[in-house]
């Protein structure tokens, strides 16, 4: 077990740079996620930190050691690929065993260890079944598994849940979780799947176009975004963005020419952008701001995602789920006021 | 026109699928399937093409079994299937697998091996016919006069000939067991060699129990078909030995030669239709004996 560090990690390939300096810390025994849109750079990072590209420029330190010109098999990491990359030829017994191949362990500690991994994972009557006998959440385990029985310092996941139906994508969400607690090393997972980052993460890191956007606990990027893309890429539906313009005592006005509480730090006349998430908009407000016409409404049981066509153009807000206000009916919306995320207009940066 | 269709759709569909596979069913009972049976019916006659057939029963089969150009000529061709399907399975998945992590002139180089392919087999074996004379006119003994090594009778002789024979022939098939192999090569997920790349395996780990075992397939359908090829060889041999078919004292003779000879020099057609039906057990007997082995373990 070790920590990494990420020191201004620059990747360039031919002429196009794809990672723009990426530092970060992980602590030892973390569970860091990163997620973001395809093309941000994040499997470059996993596969910049594996070994598996070469970094252009800037350092990569695992347990306090820069590996940077060190191969894959001398960083002491193992990975679990999207595809899972286990043999299809091999049992489940070799192909666990493929990641004890360079080691001068004596045989009987190998399998000892196979066997070991085995039980951890549930899987010790499957031993000797090839990979085409397996399920798909049962091959994932056969990748995670080959990782594990090298006891490497850093676990570094590829998106390995993307080929899993959703009820096993949620079920294996939660066995990795519980490996991790139990096996206790630093891993790092990579998804595009902002559910899967906020369930399964220590800390969570955003990335955007080759730049960390934030770096925070679930919490912290759910509740305080830096930024109008955090705030729209994590949580779904997306949070309502209105435009505004900050007045005095702090408020916003809206385009509508409604006012809306908050307490802006800035001066007046700047333009803002007032973030509101879906669940903390609802037409039973003490002061509403935002008014509009129902123009879809999506029951979910408890609660009924409802979509309001305003002036200002289309927002989600939520109803209840019991006595949902109908389609065509005019309502009137707001927020409490600790709920706002206001965002300056033109860097997109949080204020408040 | 009524009675289809009272059918029901997958009564139709069977009415297709027979429609179109009656095409090249009666194409090769004609072609194929007819001649063959045809051939064996001969096997057990005397006919010289012209003249009646008449029945001799097991007398064309008696005088091959006797006949000791016949047990020559049948290991001949068991020489040129247990060297050349090796070396060409070999040397082809040698050259494709470095073919495939060499980035520069990539499609240049493909060409290249793919080349001789494409040239006729006659036009190939007469060049290297050439490449085989003695000084001053063969390429290579004229290159080996140049370091003083004594001269090499490639052709001439009752040990080299077959061998001789043999290299053109690997050569014109590498280019297309290249592409096959390549493209065997290319099915392979690059995950599966990163992944082994972090689990520390040597070189040689990868090749030996990720490629080959994945490439099976790919070694199957080579084998069989480059042991067919080679179990048939035929023109690189005739045009190479001409004024001497089949070589001094018919060491480089192959069966197919053999029948050619019978067939249409002496017109001995019974002879040669039992020496076609045995080629043809021949082949049978070594694919089905191949793939039974490579395909399952």
């Amino acid at each position: 077990m070790a920590d990494l560090a990420l020191r201004d990690l620059v990747k360039t390939y031919d002429k196009t740079q794809v990672l723009h300096g990426i530092n970060l810390d992980v602590q030892d025994g973390e569970f860091v996620v990163f997620v973001g849109p395809s093309g941000c750079g994040k499997s470059t990072t996993l596969r910049l930190i594996a070994g598996l590209e070469e970094v252009t420029s800037g350092g990569i330190e695992i347990g306090g050691r820069v590996v940077n010109n060190l191969e894959p098999k001398h960083r002491n990491i193992a990975m679990v690929f999207q595809n899972y990359a286990i043999y299809p030829h091999m049992t489940v017994r070799k192909n666990i065993g493929f990641g004890l191949r360079s080691s001068s362990a004596p045989r009987a500690e190998k399998d000892k260890r196979i066997r070991e991994v085995a039980e951890l994972l549930g899987m010790t009557d499957l031993l000797d079944r090839k990979p085409d006998q397996l399920s798909g959440g049962q091959r994932q385990r056969v990748a995670i598994g080959r990782a594990m029985v090298r006891d490497p310092a850093v676990f570094l996941f590829d998106e390995p849940l993307s080929n899993l139906d959703a009820q096993l994508r949620t079920q294996m969400r939660l066995e990795i979780k519980k490996l991790h607690q139990r096996v206790g090393s630093t891993i790092i997972f990579v998804t595009h799947d902002q559910v899967e980052a906020m369930t399964m993460a220590d800390r969570i890191v955003i990335m955007k176009d080759g730049h960390i956007q934030q770096v925070g606990t679930p919490s912290e990027v759910y509740h305080t975004p830096a930024n109008t893309f955090v705030a729209q890429f994590i949580g779904a539906p997306a949070m309502n963005m209105l435009p505004g313009q900050a007045v005095e005592n702090g408020a916003i006005l809206l385009k509508t020419g409604d006012l809306v509480k908050a307490d802006l730090p800035v001066g007046t006349g700047r333009q803002v952008t007032l973030g509101v998430r879906p669940e903390d908009l609802t037409d039973a407000a003490a002061e509403p701001f935002l008014e509009g016409q129902v123009a879809l409404r999506e029951p979910l049981g408890h609660e009924t995602l409802i979509y309001v066509t305003t002036e200002m153009g289309e927002f989600i807000a939520k109803a209840d789920g019991r006595r949902p206000p109908e389609v065509g009916a005019t309502v009137r919306l707001g927020a409490e006021q600790e709920n706002l995320h206001i965002f300056d207009a033109e860097t997109g940066s949080a204020l408040a | 026109m009524t009675r289809y269709r009272n059918l029901s759709i997958k009564q139709k569909q069977i009415v297709w699928a027979y429609a179109f596979l009656a095409i090249p069913i009666v194409f090769y009972g004609v072609i194929r399937f007819y001649p063959t049976g045809n051939a064996i019916l001969i096997s057990f006659q005397d006919w010289n093409l012209l003249g009646d057939r008449t029945w001799t029963g097991l007398d064309n089969y008696a005088k091959l079994f006797a006949d000791p150009t016949f047990w020559k000529v049948f290991k001949n061709t068991f020489v040129y299937l247990l060297i050349g399907t090796p070396v060409s399975l070999v040397v082809s998945f040698f050259i494709a697998y470095h073919l495939d992590k060499t980035r520069f002139m990539h499609g240049f180089l493909r060409m290249l091996y793919f080349l001789p392919f494409m040239t006729s087999a006659v036009a190939m074996a007469w060049v290297w016919r050439w490449f085989y004379q003695p000084v001053p006119i063969g390429l290579f003994n004229n290159f080996l006069s140049t370091f003083g090594i004594p001269q090499i009778a490639f052709l001439n002789s009752t040990t080299n000939a077959l061998p001789s024979i043999l290299a053109p022939a690997v050569w014109a098939g590498l280019g297309f067991q290249i592409i096959i192999f390549m493209a065997g090569l290319r099915a392979i997920p690059q995950s599966y060699y990163e992944a082994a790349r972090i689990d520390g395996v040597s070189t040689w780990t990868v090749l030996w129990e990720i490629t080959l075992p994945l490439l099976k397939p790919t070694i199957v359908f080579i084998v069989v078909f480059s042991s067919i090829g080679f179990l048939r060889i035929f023109d690189h041999v005739f045009n190479m030995t001409t004024g001497n078919p089949g070589g001094p004292l018919n060491s480089t003779k192959p069966l197919v030669l053999m029948i050619y000879e019978t067939a249409f020099s002496s017109f001995d057609m019974g002879y040669a239709a039992a020496q076609t039906v045995v080629l043809f057990l021949v082949l049978l007997v070594v694919s089905l004996l191949q793939l039974r082995i490579l395909r399952d373990r």
